[in-house]
């Protein structure tokens, strides 16, 4: 990249840079969190703030992905008292998010819905938006189940610095002007910063350009093996960079119960109820259903409202999180085998 | 910042009108406008939010017909005349009244549903040279479960309105007895030499048979509009639940015309 | 001719006798029930070269070689040297002599189930705190049965030994990052004790004292809100037995003991069976100790010296239901009790 001078920086040189940056942002990045994992003795990866270079885990993929940093799973929205809705307060510091190119990629995933579906700019999502700047983690390794490279979320230019992580020391480039006064005494250094070019794992991305291929597939019996496989929990769109769903409640303090909080909480189709009107009318009563719905969701209903691909940046952790073992890649290449076998099916229907 | 379009704001109950015993028609203070076929979002802080569509406007004032079904519904009616409800809206496209004028329009409309059209039939009823005419098809379940009763009785009586009322299952007098699909070959159909529009809109049940009777009956898909419902959550595109692929019924609907209804899979 | 064996000397060094005379079956301890697959060659090898060539997976997952002939022993004994260096002394820190085989039968091997090695359920790696418990009560001559389940689940019958130990934990709740799924709520309710409810704010609520401490909620929760907290914790299932007399399933003695306080009351066994005996081990069972000497003397002894961590509770009384195979077992005339006093 032009305009970028890259610094190595010895570890106290990167406690001192982490104290200055806590000036003016909040730093978040990926935290070990010991036990933290789903099963006994395993540990989990979560966004936390962080004060010092050490306190980042860059070994391994975080569990859950960064959106959880913009759109935590549980957010006040409103305060009300009886005759009136009052904004809860932004953040008090600009935000500073370390992430990887898959996970930078992804806000622009959210941007979409967040700030252009409709039209209309979500205030909770922008307010936090606006002040967001993103470091880049380079992935000096990759984990089990990337494929950025195959939606082509491998590369971003959406940050202002990318870190190249060591154990005691870091590469750092910096592309945002506003950074540059940080490292006036730094060391300056001729590395440079790599993306992903290729993963171990390739996943042809299925793409459908019609309604009625879309339609065509919801009938298709592949959705069918995931009544038994599936057991709806959700994990995969929780854990997931680019879902963005949510739903909103009221909640009262017991002490006073004309005063409480409007609130958002993360969501996620996957879960019973998210289509559940009043009179327990649901539209997707089948596992298969809900599965079938996220997955078109991934890979036709946000292509064809917003036109910019898959909503999807291969991060791999709907994967690495599915207690039931159910891989998101294959279910992909089953899709992909399903188009295949209907596309003829049409032209000869058409002829 | 500019105002928060998901904040709500308070607005006062100016008069309660039951309907029926689970469907009370409030009328609420509101200087916003509105459209025919748009729906508010109605908060009571504490219980929560729920899309209702607007069954009636005029200055200062919303009117609102709601089922008691649950939460929020249930809050609602447990208030009073000079009690404030939170408001926040219009959304959704509404009806697209320009299809409509100076044409035979065709509304059926089950139950509720027929909150949905009320404010559009009275727009046609008080301006009756707007469509050529209006043929009414409304059904209820029983009469204990009617609404509007002294509209329908009003629209009955107007010169170019031809109303059809029916109850699913029970006689009565100046109503028929079954399902508005019954009655579909009562519209004279042929004689509107293509110059008409249809408007659906009831339970989702309702509104696919009543749509493949209107289509059995030679009315080609896109002189049909339909009301969807989905559960909502934030009504402005951001939450999720009323998306169906492409589409945000919250945002692209809740009307929609058939060629476009008849292919949203959820 | 049938050679003289002293069959309560061999006995007590693992060997037991056979219905075939002169014949012994060695029984190689597993603390733990986990070790290298490399030593299978070493029972393979006893089996074939001294054993009638048959192996037996021990009941208390103790590795068996039948049909060992009396005179082999010492070559047994020499050749099983490494493995009890190796499990005994390295594996578990024991302190014990080698040379000549094992020296004591009394404390059964350790049993356990697999636990957190592999395991999705288990709170605990069984295999660590088996190889403690190993160190805290080998060698020695008082009788006790041990297993270590990972989780409540139990599969290693915790509630069927003298001292059952199961692998606890006491979910730690985020309320901040619950989706108010119900999926543990659910869970809770058909796996475990029905502890869990969602609330009027959509969020979880917990009758925390009927926890069973399995985790499930943890498991099934999509978001991580429940999170295993990083200390583990203990229940111990007392008094459990099988046997022709009055078998009976254990009941609870203690919660939400940690690592140190377990190991602390362990160490007093030794010293509550040499009390109950009068310092003279005979062939009996941890549990019938517990019944000569009452609980409450028991609960003394176990708790000397041991400082409980603050979350610890421990029975204040225990009522078995046994089994009795003659009805009224228990009354006899006075001159046979064997009240302890
Ligand atoms: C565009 C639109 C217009 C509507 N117009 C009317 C109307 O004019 N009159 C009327 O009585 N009802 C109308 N409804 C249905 C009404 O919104 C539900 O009956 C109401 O949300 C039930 O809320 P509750 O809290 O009382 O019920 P609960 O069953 O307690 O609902 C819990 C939550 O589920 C969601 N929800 C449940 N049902 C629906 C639903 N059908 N649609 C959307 N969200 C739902 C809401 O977010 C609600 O907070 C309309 C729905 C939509 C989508
Ligand atoms: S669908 Fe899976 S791979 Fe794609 S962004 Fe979501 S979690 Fe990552
Ligand atoms: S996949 Fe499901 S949870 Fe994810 S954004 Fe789409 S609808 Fe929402
Ligand atoms: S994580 Fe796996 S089991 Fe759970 S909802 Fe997703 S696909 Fe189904
Ligand atoms: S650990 Fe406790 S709360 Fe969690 S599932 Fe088990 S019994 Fe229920
Ligand atoms: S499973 Fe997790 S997210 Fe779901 S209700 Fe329980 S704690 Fe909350
Ligand atoms: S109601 Fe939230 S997206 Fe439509």
């Amino acid at each position: 990249m032009e305009n970028t001078s890259t610094y190595h920086l010895q570890a106290d040189e990167l406690d001192a840079l982490f104290a200055h940056l806590e000036e003016q942002y909040l730093v978040y990045a990926p935290v070990r969190i010991p036990s933290g994992g789903r099963y006994a003795q395993t540990d989990s990866v979560l966004y936390r703030p962080v004060h010092r270079y050490e306190d980042i885990e860059y070994r391994e993929r975080s569990t859950y992905p960064m959106k959880e940093v913009l759109t935590p799973i549980t957010q006040t929205l409103f305060y009300f008292t009886e005759d009136q809705y009052q904004e809860s307060k932004p953040p008090a510091k600009d935000l500073l998010i370390f992430g990887r190119a898959c996970d930078i990629n992804a806000i622009r995933i959210q941007d979409q819905i967040y700030l252009l579906n409709g039209g209309v700019e979500d205030p909770f999502y922008k307010r936090v938006r606006d002040r967001a700047k993103f470091v880049l983690m380079e992935c000096a390794q990759q984990f089990e189940g990337c494929f950025c490279c195959s939606v082509g979320a491998n590369v971003t230019d959406m940050h202002a610095m990318a870190f190249s992580f060591g154990e005691r020391d870091a590469q750092i480039e910096v592309s945002d002007e506003a950074f540059r006064d940080y490292f006036s005494q730094a060391k300056p250094s001729d590395y440079s910063i790599r993306f992903p070019e290729e993963n171990e794992l390739k996943v042809n991305y299925p793409v459908i350009d019609r309604m009625d291929m879309a339609n065509r597939l919801k009938d298709h019996p592949m959705w069918r093996e995931f009544d038994d496989r599936c057991i709806a929990c959700g994990s995969c769109t929780v854990a997931c960079s680019t879902c963005t769903c949510f739903e909103s409640t009221d909640i009262v303090y017991t002490q006073n119960a004309h005063i409480g909080e409007r609130r958002r909480t993360c969501s996620s189709c996957m879960v019973g109820g998210f289509d559940q009107m009043a009179g327990g009318q649901c539209f997707r009563n089948k596992t298969s259903e809900k599965y079938r719905y996220k997955i078109l969701h991934k890979v036709y209903g946000h292509d064809a409202r917003f036109h910019t691909g898959p909503m999807c940046v291969g991060c791999g952790r709907c994967s690495a999180r599915c207690p039931e073992l159910i891989s998101y890649p294959a279910t992909l290449n089953k899709l992909s085998r399903a188009i295949e076998e209907i596309q003829p099916e049409e032209v000869a229907h058409h002829a | 910042m500019l105002e928060n379009p998901i904040k709500p704001h308070a607005c006062e109950i100016l008069d309660i009108l039951p309907q029926t015993e689970t469907e009370w028609t409030f009328r609420v203070a509101n200087d916003r406008p509105v459209r025919h076929g748009q729906f508010m979002q109605l908060s009571l802080p504490r219980i929560g939010e729920a899309p209702i569509s607007a069954s009636g406007f005029g200055s200062g004032y919303v009117d609102f017909t709601i089922r008691k079904v649950g939460k929020v519904t249930d809050g609602l009616f447990s208030l009073q005349k000079g009690d404030s409800i939170f408001l926040r809206g219009c959304y959704g496209n509404g009806w697209p009244l320009e299809r409509f004028r100076n044409k035979h329009v065709v509304i059926i409309a089950g139950g509720t549903g027929v909150s949905a059209v009320k404010s559009l039939v009275d727009m046609m009823y008080n301006d009756q040279s707007y469509a050529k005419d209006l043929h009414l098809i409304f059904g209820f379940k029983n009469t204990c479960s009617v609404l509007f009763s002294d509209d329908l009785l009003r629209w009955k009586n107007a010169a170019s309105f031809h109303a059809t009322y029916t109850l699913d299952a029970e006689e009565a007098e100046g109503w028929q007895k079954g399902l508005v699909t019954d009655f579909l070959g009562s519209i004279p159909f042929a004689s509107f030499g293509g110059d008409y529009e249809c408007i659906v809109v009831g339970p989702p049940i309702m509104m696919k048979f009543t749509g493949l009777g209107l289509l059995t009956s030679g009315v080609p898909e896109d002189h049909i509009w339909m009301s969807f419902e989905r559960k909502m959550s934030c009504a402005i595109g951001k939450c999720g639940h009323c998306r169906i692929d492409e589409t945000y019924v919250c945002l692209d609907g809740p009307v929609f015309n058939y060629t476009i209804g008849r292919s949203l899979v959820d | 001719m049938v050679e003289d064996c002293n069959i309560k000397q061999m006995q007590n060094n693992c060997y037991r006798q056979s219905k075939v005379p002169d014949e012994f079956m060695l029984q190689l301890r597993v603390p733990g029930a986990l070790i290298d697959a490399k030593w299978l060659d070493v029972i393979q090898h006893i089996c074939q070269t001294w054993g009638n060539g048959s192996f037996h997976l021990g009941t208390r997952q103790t590795l068996n070689a039948p049909g060992i002939k009396a005179q082999n022993i010492p070559s047994v004994n020499d050749y099983i040297e490494p493995y009890l260096k190796a499990v005994e002394c390295d594996l578990c820190n024991v302190q014990m002599e080698t040379r000549n085989g094992y020296p004591y039968i009394a404390p059964r091997n350790i049993m356990a189930c697999i636990g957190s090695v592999h395991c999705i359920n288990a709170n605990i790696n069984t295999q660590n705190i088996s190889h403690k418990l190993e160190k805290e009560i080998y060698p020695n001559p008082y009788h006790i049965k041990i297993s270590v389940s990972g989780c409540p689940n139990d599969c290693a019958k915790a509630h069927f030994q003298d001292l059952g130990i199961v692998g606890c934990t006491r979910p730690i709740y985020d309320m901040d990052r619950c989706i108010g799924c119900g999926a543990c709520v659910r869970k809770c309710e058909k796996a475990a004790t029905r502890v869990l409810s969602l609330n009027d704010k959509h969020k979880v609520s917990k009758d925390a004292c009927c926890c069973v401490g399995c985790g499930e909620c943890v498991t099934a929760c999509p978001t991580g809100a429940w999170k295993r907290p990083n200390r583990i914790f203990y229940r111990i299932i007392l008094g459990g037995r099988t046997g022709k007399q009055c078998p009976r399933m254990g009941k609870l003695f203690a919660n939400w003991l940690t690592e140190d306080s377990l190991l602390g009351m362990m160490r007093n066994w030794p010293k509550f069976s040499d009390w109950v005996l009068g310092g003279k081990p005979v062939y009996i069972h941890g549990g019938h100790l517990i019944d000569r000497a009452g609980y409450q003397r028991f609960k003394e002894f176990m708790l000397d010296g041991v400082t409980l961590n603050p979350e610890a509770i421990i029975a204040e009384s225990v009522n078995w239901a046994e089994t009795e195979y003659r009805s009224n077992i228990h009354v006899k005339p006075l001159s046979k009790h064997q009240t302890v006093k």
